[in-house]
């Protein structure tokens, strides 16, 4: 399972990854205080004009740009219909400046330097128990068990297609979890002897 | 429960929050799309408890923020936490706590009795406590009125009782089928 981090290098993706999620991160909570229309405008252009400065590297959201351009117009249409179109605007100016940011953070920021930052974030919690070193490995094993989640799926399905002529469909939604909760068991125990608690 | 054993079941309930996003939609008569993936916050909940369902629901949004396209339709990354629907996003781990919290709380003495429990559990935390931050979303985000945005989660309220009743069908299933299994995280 890929991420959604494009390999179409720009100047973005020489950014640092804490430095882009600061930014962003601030910038993005900025839309929702800003109140006047003019200042709206100008983030969204000037989102929208870093985002297009991304070039290529912008092919592989176009489905999430799509989402976010169809929601903004529901938006802009419910208000329209509601007779509240400043509403609507300043609502959609907002949502199409910070999704662009949160999307060229993504495109441009590999996901183990966007892990990185994330365990120094959370590394202070370690005080209170919280292994933060731990998010890697627990990223790993849930990829893990995604795979083998269909591969199970497929097994109980194709058993059942046997069996009665049909697919399985939500039918084996239970035996598949009592199964995955049987290959947690396993896999809990060979952690156990590997880690030593 | 052992380090190893709740690192495990948490990012199980990851997976299966990643498997149900992958999933396609269901359509509902008049075009009302649901989607799995709160039956995943609701399952998180009655079987792990509320601590370990929070860091499941908690792993599974930074594996989205991280970049993996995880939520139905495809979606992940942070722009997703700045659409519409990012109220029903970050209620997900609070969901799964609540409905954990709830499983703690209620009998589950016998199969039935679990099943019943999970139904009531899942009612109120998967489905009260997502929709309660997906109004509050809609309201900051989308600029709508509390009454807007109320009436505009009730569409999606029958495809959720349906997901609260296929939950309690699989924990009725598990309980049958591993008698030994603790639900709501209770201790041994």
């Amino acid at each position: 399972m890929g991420s959604l981090y494009s390999e179409h290098l720009t100047w973005l993706h020489r950014v640092p990854a804490a430095v882009k999620l600061l930014f962003f991160a601030v910038l993005g909570t900025a839309q929702f205080l800003v109140q006047g229309h003019t200042l709206l405008i100008i983030s969204a252009v000037a989102c929208g004009l870093m985002f297009a400065s991304l070039g290529r590297a912008t092919l592989s959201a176009r489905k999430l740009i799509a989402s976010v351009l169809l929601a903004a117009l529901l938006i802009l249409a419910f208000h329209t219909y509601m007779r509240q179109p400043l509403e609507g605007m300043v609502s959609v100016l907002r949502l199409f400046s910070a999704a662009l940011l949160g999307i060229a953070l993504t495109l441009t920021t590999r996901t183990r330097d966007l892990l990185d930052v994330f365990e120094r974030l959370l590394s202070p919690l370690q005080r209170v128990g919280i292994r933060s070193d731990r998010l890697s490995l627990q990223l790993a094993m849930m990829l893990r068990f995604t795979e083998h989640f269909f591969v199970v799926w497929t097994r109980l399905d194709d058993a059942h297609r046997i069996r009665t002529g049909k697919a399985g469909g939500l039918r084996i939604l239970a035996p598949l979890t009592i199964k995955m909760l049987m290959s947690a068991r396993k896999a809990a125990d060979t952690l156990e002897l590997r880690l030593g608690e | 429960m052992k380090s190893s054993q709740s690192l495990a079941l948490v990012s199980l309930f990851a997976a299966l929050m990643a498997v149900l996003g992958l999933i396609p939609k269901i359509d509902l008569p008049l075009g009302v799309p649901i989607t799995l993936q709160t039956l995943g916050v609701m399952l998180a909940g009655c079987l792990l408890g509320p601590k370990r369902g929070l860091q499941a629901l908690l792993l599974f949004m930074a594996a989205v923020a991280l970049g993996l396209p995880l939520l139905s339709g495809g979606r992940g990354g942070f722009g997703v936490f700045m659409a519409p629907s990012a109220g029903y996003l970050i209620g997900m781990p609070f969901g799964a706590f609540v409905t954990g919290w709830l499983m703690s709380m209620l009998p589950s003495t016998t199969p039935r009795g679990t099943a019943l429990s999970a139904f009531v559990a899942s009612s109120l935390g998967g489905l009260f406590t997502v929709h309660a931050f997906g109004v509050a979303g809609l309201v900051k985000l989308a600029n709508l009125s509390w009454t807007q945005a109320f009436f505009g989660t009730l569409v999606f309220v029958p495809g959720d009782l349906i997901k609260c009743a296929l939950c309690a069908t699989v924990v009725h299933t598990v309980a049958r089928g591993m008698p030994d299994w603790r639900f709501g995280g209770r201790a041994l």
